[in-house]
């Protein structure tokens, strides 16, 4: 543990900065589009998509070229498949997901263990460095943080309308195949782009948790989306501040913080707490 | 004689690499009501699905309120806004924190982008009135996934009344309701037809309903078996065509 001294002044270095500052886009960006995709059952998408990138990253490596430049094409490319692969078979999307990242998971590892030079940074890659995060990277995150706003406002009705029934979406007018692609490609790159903050293993905590938690706190659907992306971008920022303060991993650390956030919103949520707080009302007949 | 606001030529509609609607061509009469009716797998939903462009035709042509549908199911943005559809069911697994008043607020705008807040004051009012129409005011706060299952089919009504329209399909809406509100829906269904114009196309497997209900009745087996009023078609021996022998005990469901 450091004292608050210490703390502020890692709080004073620019790269202490960029770290935060990163992890509260990337933490908001992740209940952003979570929200939607928890709804539309792609948890497990995130998830399958972090443990593939580390074949992208892997790639990157072998060719000679910065991995996190292949990462963004190359989640896209696994988004795509992915999509086409849910479509064309008859297979459940949970199980074509587990085909997929398993069997790239797996080539990564194979081909990590032929490149001597980069065993060290594994760790890095599986739990992420937020505090490696650069300015360049900020301006990529914020830039898409507000691509994905703009996207999901002017879209509301058709994301809704699509996760509720698609042949009615359909019938209404949404153009549902070239909305479900966007958004698939969408949380793709985020995906691929949070990873150097946040790491492979921990990348669908970002998507899930703070959506689940504004899941059970919201009755409305801009609300629910909004929270998502407070809880998302606030747990980052004090799982960050936690991690500087105890000087633990930084990523484990907002995971953890996420998950307090989530068993809070579950309390809150719970009937005892609506019962003591308000009388409920009778059940419509 | 008015224009049909629907009329089907000939469809044929592949479905999982197998024929499932076959050379099938009808026309829907303004302000009229035509069920379709058939056993199970006999390509109802598909030829809905098709219809409404949700999936590709093999062969045929398909045009509604004058317009043709593309082969690729595109209609314009002012024919699209003139249909209403009511499924089976909405995936509402777990708790999915959308209000009545918002999911009937979906159905008041039309297609294409927008935002939010667009219109907002409009769509209040046009919804809180659709949902008085259909009984459903004192849900509109309510959550859509804490609905039983006859709230949630007049709260679907509510989403297709709240703007003019002129097309209602509805595949199976009343699968799982129980008498009482199967008879409250009708009952709905009936009014607002009446009171909005609707040309209503659906898809029953309640014989009762139908008869009581429908102008026209398709019997469908993949190819169309046989049309017509409903004294025309549901007769023991086209029902016994339409659904094999089985269908015997069940002759009290039509006159004979």
């Amino acid at each position: 543990m450091v004292d608050t001294q210490t703390l502020t002044l890692v709080l004073a270095e620019p790269f202490m900065q960029r770290a935060l500052i990163g992890g509260l886009l990337t933490g908001a960006l992740g209940g952003l589009l979570g929200s939607v995709a928890v709804l539309r059952e792609l948890s497990f998408f995130s998830d399958a998509l972090g443990h593939s990138a580390l074949l992208g990253i892997t790639v990157g490596i072998l060719i000679g070229v910065n991995p996190t430049l292949v990462l963004i094409p190359f989640a896209v490319l696994f988004a795509l498949l992915v999509n086409q692969l849910v479509e064309k078979s008859s297979l459940p999307t949970d199980a074509l997901l587990n085909i997929v990242y398993s069997t790239s998971l797996a080539a990564a590892i194979l081909f990590l263990s032929l490149v001597e030079s980069y065993r060290g940074g594994i760790r890095q890659l599986l739990f992420g460095d937020i505090l490696g995060v650069s300015s360049l990277d900020l301006i990529v995150i914020g830039m898409l943080l507000a691509a994905a706003l703009i996207y999901l406002s002017l879209s509301m009705r058709a994301q809704v309308l699509l996760t509720l029934n698609q042949d009615l979406a359909g019938a209404v007018g949404v153009q549902t195949r070239w909305h479900r692609l966007a958004f698939i490609v969408l949380l793709a790159v985020v995906v691929a782009v949070s990873i150097k903050a946040v790491g492979v293993l921990l990348i669908s905590a970002f998507v899930v948790i703070p959506s689940c938690a504004g899941r059970l706190l919201c009755r409305r659907f801009p609300v629910y989306v909004f929270v998502s992306s407070i809880l998302g971008g606030t747990c980052a920022l004090l799982g960050l501040l936690a991690s500087g303060l105890t000087n633990l991993p930084s990523g484990p650390s907002v995971v953890m913080v996420q998950f307090l956030g989530f068993l809070i919103a579950l309390l809150l949520s719970s009937r005892l707490f609506r019962r003591l707080s308000t009388p409920e009302p009778e059940p419509q007949a | 004689m008015p224009d049909p606001v629907v009329v089907v030529r000939d469809l044929s509609v592949e479905r999982s690499g197998r024929l499932a609607v076959e050379q099938v061509s009808f026309e829907l009469q303004g302000e009229s009501e035509t069920a379709v009716v058939g056993p199970n797998g006999a390509g109802k939903s598909t030829l809905v699905a098709a219809l409404l462009g949700l999936l590709p035709r093999k062969h045929g042509e398909v045009r509604i309120l004058g317009q043709q549908l593309s082969p690729n199911g595109d209609l314009p943005g002012a024919i699209r806004s003139q249909i209403a559809y009511v499924p089976q069911s909405l995936a509402l697994q777990g708790r999915f924190p959308l209000s009545v008043a918002e999911f009937v607020g979906f159905g008041f705008d039309p297609p294409g982008p927008r935002w939010p807040w667009q219109q907002h004051q409009k769509r209040k009012a046009a919804v809180e009135k659709a949902l008085d129409r259909t009984g459903c005011l004192d849900l509109r706060n309510r959550l859509l996934s804490e609905l039983s299952g006859g709230q949630l089919k007049r709260v679907m009504l509510s989403f297709c009344v709240v703007r003019p329209r002129q097309l209602l399909v509805l595949d199976e809406a009343q699968a799982g309701l129980d008498v009482p509100s199967n008879e409250r829906f009708q009952q709905l269904l009936l009014e607002l037809r009446r009171q909005e114009g609707w040309t209503v196309l659906h898809v029953s497997h309640d014989l009762d309903m139908v008869r009581r209900s429908s102008d026209q009745v398709l019997g469908l087996n993949r190819r169309l078996c046989c049309s017509g009023s409903p004294d025309h078609t549901l007769t023991p021996e086209r029902l016994i065509d339409l659904y094999g022998p089985h269908m015997v005990p069940y002759r009290h469901q039509c006159h004979g």
